[in-house]
């Protein structure tokens, strides 16, 4: 097999930059390896979310956020595509977004109406600074209708906005669409060689430009009972999980759960109404299982500053949701 | 050595030309050039190249072996490599003492389940000073996901630090907790990151250069595996092959360094005779390559860690946590059954281990 005489040849290449690879946690920690940025992430815009994310949305690794119609997925990617233009100071990453929808044309009139909004989601921010930045040109919309042109975009498209430092984000809306209707019940290996294939690009392009790239996916029901070849990830009470199994599970980093809950919430006298929605952290590496209240606004998606809800606690009735007065 | 050439690691289709040429054993093959060989068995050169450079060092392997030791001497040359405690007690106890120095074991589980976290705190475990009961050593972490977060290796450092600090009795051990800080945990920390299988083969085959070059290094963790190694391959035979290199590496480095590795793999649906079930990923041949595999899973919402294979402890299952501080035992509460002998003993462990927890009384 040439392989074993390519491994010598490509050992010898890689060996200076191998070594050189190697560095201390400390060096990483101290902020001296630039390619391996230690604490910055993505703002959600949010304080609250933000606190639950320990900072936001880490910038490489797949970052997936699941959850039924209507919760509120797609109003999270958008504010993440305003919240990316802002400079490092102010939780951003001083560039654009790529936002690839796969099922639903793209939501232009409530991106328009976040944008005009965006002084009121976030006051801590001078208003010269909100004024000054040219939102929906730095949002590059991508569709695709089916696996091939979505391939096509991830590994054609999208790099050369990454490359020219235009895009610093890149949102799939959703990724369950086409990987569950493309593919039939027993073809789950073709689809599993797909979902990799798709998943080691995104990786690639995540790693490469240290990009964040947020994964939007749907839930499935749960089946009574155990299930030996399901993992539940330890939500015994969801009656939905994330789509697409296994395969796709092990590609994801950071696995965020939106839920819509019943009831109403309101902020204060600033006068209008949402449906609460809980926000759960599934499995990450540097975040515990927690919880928070948001709710979706004309302005935007903000967290509710109720004390964090730990999910291995079973208080899953709506009497415990602390629903704020004056709703 | 009579050794026959079908017992080596070289692709079928070359073996059948080899056997049909004639050459059965590698001593008909070692003293030919390869072009002469490549005439002979009608194999390209680069892969009459590779049968030689397999056989070959075999046969170097196996004039260099450093004479033969008696079982007695093994015995003790193990029990003073030690064990990696993981903080989490129960586990420990099923491990017989921690994770061991000079063998490979392999972890495996679902997203989330905790595989990285115990790498992580292995690694902060392993650098515990000598007076503690710890090994004093270093450990170098390969990255192949991108899960390992500083700010999480920050968390467990802290707590490892407090946790040796509250423990410090004597001067000797209060000498070396100054040692023994976040920032000290973090440069003995050494960190690869490594984006597809071809630089973690590269790296495995440097890796004997950087151990000799840091004799003070007794952890290697390798997280995960599976991750490369399930893309990207159209010939799963290949896949086997590399596999199975890497496995012998990493076994021969493990005993002639000292040090622990550690490989992390996935899970994967396997669909049988109609029933699923989730399994270990990278195939049957991939489950003999560490000497140990553990197996972390879910059961309600607790944490279980199954022992599956061990040549030296008894099977069990045990629950655990993750806590903010790390990898720990699970709150006593609620610890669902727990199938560990109470009888299991423990290896040697004759170094002066003071208690870490109090809880340990079958220690021998």
């Amino acid at each position: 097999m040439v392989c074993m005489g390519n491994m010598d040849w490509e050992q010898l290449e890689l060996n200076p930059r191998i070594i050189a690879a190697v560095k201390k946690a400390l060096q990483v920690h101290r902020g001296e390896c630039p390619s391996l940025e230690p604490g910055h992430k993505l703002s959600l815009a949010c304080p609250v979310l933000d606190a639950l994310l320990r900072g936001g949305v880490p910038l490489s690794g797949i970052t997936e956020l699941a959850g039924e119609s209507s919760a509120g997925k797609t109003q999270f990617g958008l504010q993440l595509c305003l919240s990316v233009q802002y400079p490092l100071a102010y939780g951003g990453l001083n560039s654009g977004a790529v936002y690839i929808c796969t099922e639903d044309s793209f939501p232009i009139k409530r991106l328009r109406q976040l944008i005009t909004q965006q002084a009121r989601l976030r006051p801590e921010l001078p208003q010269a600074l909100i004024r000054s930045i040219r939102f929906s040109d730095n949002i590059y919309i991508e569709h695709a209708a089916d696996l091939g042109a979505l391939q096509a975009c991830v590994s054609q498209r999208v790099p050369i906005l990454l490359s020219r430092g235009l895009v610093r984000l890149v949102v799939v809306d959703s990724v369950a669409a086409l990987f569950r209707s493309e593919f039939q019940a027993d073809e789950g290996i073709e689809r599993a060689r797909h979902m990799l294939a798709f998943a080691a690009t995104l990786h690639r392009l995540s790693h490469n430009y240290s990009t964040p790239v947020l994964c939007i996916n749907q839930v499935t029901d749960v089946m009574d009972g155990p299930d030996p070849a399901h993992c539940n990830f330890g939500l015994v009470d969801n009656k939905v999980l994330p789509a697409l199994g296994m395969a796709w599970a092990n590609q994801v980093m950071v696995r965020l759960m939106l839920l819509r809950l019943p009831g109403c919430v309101g902020i204060g006298e600033q006068g209008g109404t949402s449906a609460p929605r809980r926000l759960e952290v599934v499995f990450a590496p540097h975040l515990p299982r927690a919880s928070c209240l948001c709710g979706v606004w004309e302005e935007g998606v903000r967290g509710l500053p109720n004390r964090p809800r730990s999910v291995t606690k079973r208080l899953e009735t709506t009497g415990e949701l602390g629903l704020n007065d004056g709703t | 050595m009579q050794r026959e050439v079908s017992s080596y690691a070289i692709a079928p289709s070359v073996k059948v030309k080899l056997l049909n040429a004639g050459f059965l054993s590698a001593a008909d093959l070692c003293d030919l050039r390869p072009l002469q060989l490549s005439k002979e068995a009608c194999i390209s050169q680069e892969e009459a190249v590779e049968v030689l450079q397999a056989v070959r060092c075999e046969l170097g392997q196996e004039r260099a072996a450093a004479g033969r030791l008696t079982a007695l001497e093994l015995l003790g040359r193990e029990q003073e490599l030690g064990t990696i405690v993981t903080f989490c007690s129960a586990l420990d106890m099923a491990l017989g003492g921690g994770m061991p120095v000079g063998k490979t074991t392999e972890v495996c589980g679902a997203p989330g389940v905790g595989k990285t976290q115990l790498c992580i705190q292995l690694s902060v475990d392993v650098q515990i000073p000598v007076c503690f009961g710890g090994l004093g050593g270093k450990s170098l972490y390969i990255d192949t996901e991108g899960s390992f977060l500083v700010q999480r290796a920050v968390d467990l450092a802290q707590a490892a630090v407090e946790h040796c600090g509250l423990l410090a009795e004597d001067s000797e051990q209060q000498e070396a907790l100054k040692g023994f800080t976040v920032e000290t945990i973090l440069s003995n920390l050494f960190l690869v990151r490594c984006h597809d299988y071809v630089e973690l083969l590269a790296e495995t085959y440097l890796l004997a250069d950087f151990l000799a070059q840091h004799p003070g290094v007794r952890l290697v963790v390798i997280d995960s595996i599976a991750f490369s190694f399930r893309h990207d391959f159209d010939d799963l035979s290949q896949r086997t092959r590399l596999l199975n290199g890497l496995a012998q590496r990493l076994i021969q480095m493990a005993t002639n360094h000292n040090v622990a590795v550690i490989l992390t793999n996935q899970m994967t649906t396997k669909v049988w005779s109609g029933q699923s079930k989730l399994v270990p990923a990278l195939g049957e041949s991939w489950g003999h390559a560490a000497t140990q595999r553990l197996i972390l899973h879910w059961e309600g919402t607790h944490r279980l860690a199954s022992l599956y294979k061990s040549p030296s402890q008894r099977e069990a299952t045990v629950p655990y946590q993750i806590t903010g501080q790390g990898f720990r035992d699970a709150p006593p509460s609620d610890q669902p059954k727990a199938s560990d002998d109470p009888s299991v003993r423990q290896s040697g462990s004759l170094s002066k281990r003071p208690r870490m927890e109090e809880d340990q009384s079958t220690r021998t």
